[in-house]
């Protein structure tokens, strides 16, 4: 069957079947990102902390605009070449589109890759750190963990001695590296007492697991199952028992309305009483002797000597040291700090000289002190360059970012060490190079947990311009990927086609052409945005 | 749309012209966001260097619209189809932005605990005998 409109247009809308359709989509399309540009807009003028202003590297950036804008005119050159039925010209345009989006996507992978290994830390005070991590050493080698990895430095630990499960939340996973790390530890996690129930009214209770039992995910599982069947069934004879109380109050009182009568409508909980099964919500294991348990921090909350996981597991035990050391910090930031201290009408710069980390770290107070230079010379190079306001005031001053940041440009430029050109070049797109540079540069710092109020890697949980840089260049990502798919099969299976119908496959390319410039223009907003502003 | 020979030849050249201006105007773009000279406004990143850079990004989003994707001759149904998506788009930043009369904004939504007070001038102004007692050390 020949399929109608497929190289002719309509006579309705002057249009081919699938110019139409690709049209459609790209509306969709538009609606799509315009609701994260707007989102980008409102968040950024509600956020209460600085938002983070060129926080991206800007040379990639730049690269992948050059890239896509040269795809753009690889792909309608593509078309051009199949209306003019040059099938080697179309290929080579084709291919060198298909390259670049290639390019695209590696740029961005290692930009991604980048901000995954990147910490930052909001400190109590809100100064914010920035930097890698180091990882456990002993003699020189590298610490393994029961798993045989090695231990980024920031873990909590905790000497447990106890561990409480809640039988309906407790994270599977969880519980067999809490077995795991015991073995490890040579410890082992066993039943603290008997766990006998009533499984079946009127019947005498069951024993269900011995006092020394040891803990497996089976065990937990198994009692699981017997507290959600002993739930089931007395929550239905509660709500039995309460429908049968209301028709019985409603029957006393037919002039009564709802409201009125509810309060006094219960059940007698001392009848019910024989015919409930047990529940065992919680089940608590001994771990002997006591095993220094490692949590990543997002998933505990920690105490003195009680701690919590996020599947509500409870840990009885002294929590150990735990600081969270940095092998090179790479950015000291008290804009957030400025911003709380101006809200309360303190001076910014007594609230740094006050703060945690300038009283702590001679490293950073050093720092401190030449940035505090720096921002001098060029308060004086603008009032120079740019002058005076009638008042008598400089007409341009150092922003915020630039008097209360110090990047890890600023710490390169106070502690000079020449690297390659090569090199260089490398740190625009990967960040400092920290093994050339060294501790010089970069301090190494041990941060004590008890100071960090948010800690996180620059990924969406940093904050909301990461999270909202992810989903647009993700989301965009996606979008070159699926555009590159079509475009290459355009390319790579599309001879067939050429061959017994060339116009068809020059529409085609047309309409995946139409994508690919949607692509590039969302790129076009996206490049400023995120990048520049 | 270029349809004969002639017609895509020529319009190749547009699309190197248009090339060469979306380079151009990447470029132009950079330049206003980092280098010193080219600082609009005050020094550093502010509105002004934001509403240049959101217009160069519309003019070179314009080129690609009108030229590369043909918008400059199309037919009716598909400047009725993208018009309608701005019009979307336009009415989802406003949605978003009517979220500032959430009730969330209000701390009595997510602190119920404490009672309403709604300050009024009367209220705002202390009272003699607070200031005596301000006053006494």
């Amino acid at each position: 069957m020949e399929i109608p409109y497929i190289v002719t247009p309509r006579k309705d809308t002057g249009l081919y079947n699938a110019k139409i359709a690709i049209w459609l989509f790209l509306a969709s399309e538009v609606m799509l990102f315009g609701g994260f540009f707007s989102a980008y807009v409102f968040l950024r003028l509600g956020a209460d902390y600085p938002w983070p202003e060129r926080a991206l590297p800007v040379l990639p950036g730049l690269i992948n605009t050059f890239v896509l804008i040269l795809s753009s005119v690889t792909v309608v050159f593509a078309w051009a070449a199949l209306k003019m039925r040059q099938w080697r010209r179309f290929q080579v345009y084709m291919s060198i589109t298909l390259v670049c989006a290639v390019i695209f996507m590696i740029l961005k992978g290692m930009e991604y890759n980048v901000k995954f290994h990147h910490q930052a830390v909001r400190l109590k005070d809100f100064t914010v750190l920035e930097g890698h991590l180091g990882f456990e050493e002993e003699n020189g080698t590298r610490v393994k963990d029961h798993n045989g990895h090695d231990i980024e430095e920031n873990k909590i630990y905790v000497k447990a001695s106890d561990l409480t499960f809640s039988t309906v939340r407790y994270h599977n996973a969880w519980v067999k590296d809490i077995i795991a790390q015991a073995e490890h530890e040579k410890s082992k996690i066993t039943l603290s007492k008997d766990i006998k129930v009533i499984t079946e009214p009127g019947k005498p209770a069951e024993l269900i697991a011995k006092k020394g039992d040891a803990l497996t995910p089976k065990l937990l599982s198994q009692i699981a199952k017997i507290h959600l069947k002993a739930r089931a069934h007395n929550s239905d004879l509660k709500i039995a028992a309460l429908k049968e109380e209301w028709k019985k109050a409603k029957k006393a009182n037919p002039s009564a309305s709802d409201v009125e009568l509810s309060p006094n409508v219960n059940i007698d909980m001392d009848a019910l009483a024989p015919l409930l099964e047990d529940e065992i919500s919680a089940v608590t294991f001994n771990v002997v002797p006591a095993a220094k348990l490692q949590f990543n921090p997002r998933d505990i909350a920690e105490g003195a000597t009680q701690s919590k996981l996020r599947d509500d597991t409870v840990i009885n035990g002294e929590l150990e040291p735990s600081p969270m050391v940095f092998h090179y910090v790479d950015a000291i930031d008290f804009q957030n700090l400025v911003m709380k201290a101006r809200e309360k009408g303190i001076d910014p710069e007594r609230a740094i000289e006050n703060s945690w980390l300038i009283k702590n770290s001679p490293f950073a107070k050093e720092a401190w002190q030449w940035h505090l230079g720096e921002v001098a010379k060029l308060e004086q190079r603008l009032k120079d360059k740019y002058g005076v306001d009638k008042n008598n005031q400089p007409k341009r001053v150092p922003n915020d970012k630039e008097r209360y940041r110090l990047g890890w440009k600023d710490f390169i430029e106070k502690n000079k060490v020449e690297l390659s050109g090569f090199d260089k070049f490398k740190e625009e797109f990967l960040g400092p190079n920290y093994e050339k540079r060294g501790n010089a540069t970069f301090m190494t710092f041990s941060l004590p947990r008890e100071q960090v109020l948010h800690a996180s890697k620059f990924t969406p949980a940093w904050n909301t311009y990461y999270a909202l840089y992810f989903t647009i260049t993700g989301l965009h990502g996606l979008h070159v990927i699926g555009g590159a798919i079509v475009l290459g099969y355009y390319l790579f299976c599309g001879r067939k086609m050429y061959l017994s119908n060339p116009e068809w496959l020059a529409n085609r390319v047309e309409v995946g052409g139409l994508f690919w410039h949607f692509v590039d223009l969302v790129w076009i907003f996206v490049f400023p945005i995120l990048y520049l502003m | 749309m270029a349809n004969s020979v002639e017609e895509i030849q020529k319009a190749k050249k547009t699309y190197l012209m248009v090339f060469a201006a979306l380079f151009a105007c990447t470029i132009l773009t950079y330049l206003v966001a980092e280098w010193e000279p080219l600082d609009m406004g005050g020094h550093g990143f502010d509105g002004v260097d934001a509403t240049i850079g959101l217009l160069i990004a519309l003019f070179k989003a314009s080129l690609v619209a009108l030229i590369f994707m043909h918008l400059n001759h199309e037919k009716k149904a598909v400047y009725w189809i993208f018009g309608g998506a701005f019009v979307g788009a336009a009415a989802l930043y406003l949605l978003t932005h009517l979220a500032v009369f959430d009730p969330i904004h209000d701390t009595y939504f997510y602190d119920g605990s404490k009672p309403r007070v709604i300050q009024t001038e009367e209220a705002a102004q202390p009272a003699a005998s607070d200031k005596a007692a301000t006053a006494t050390p």
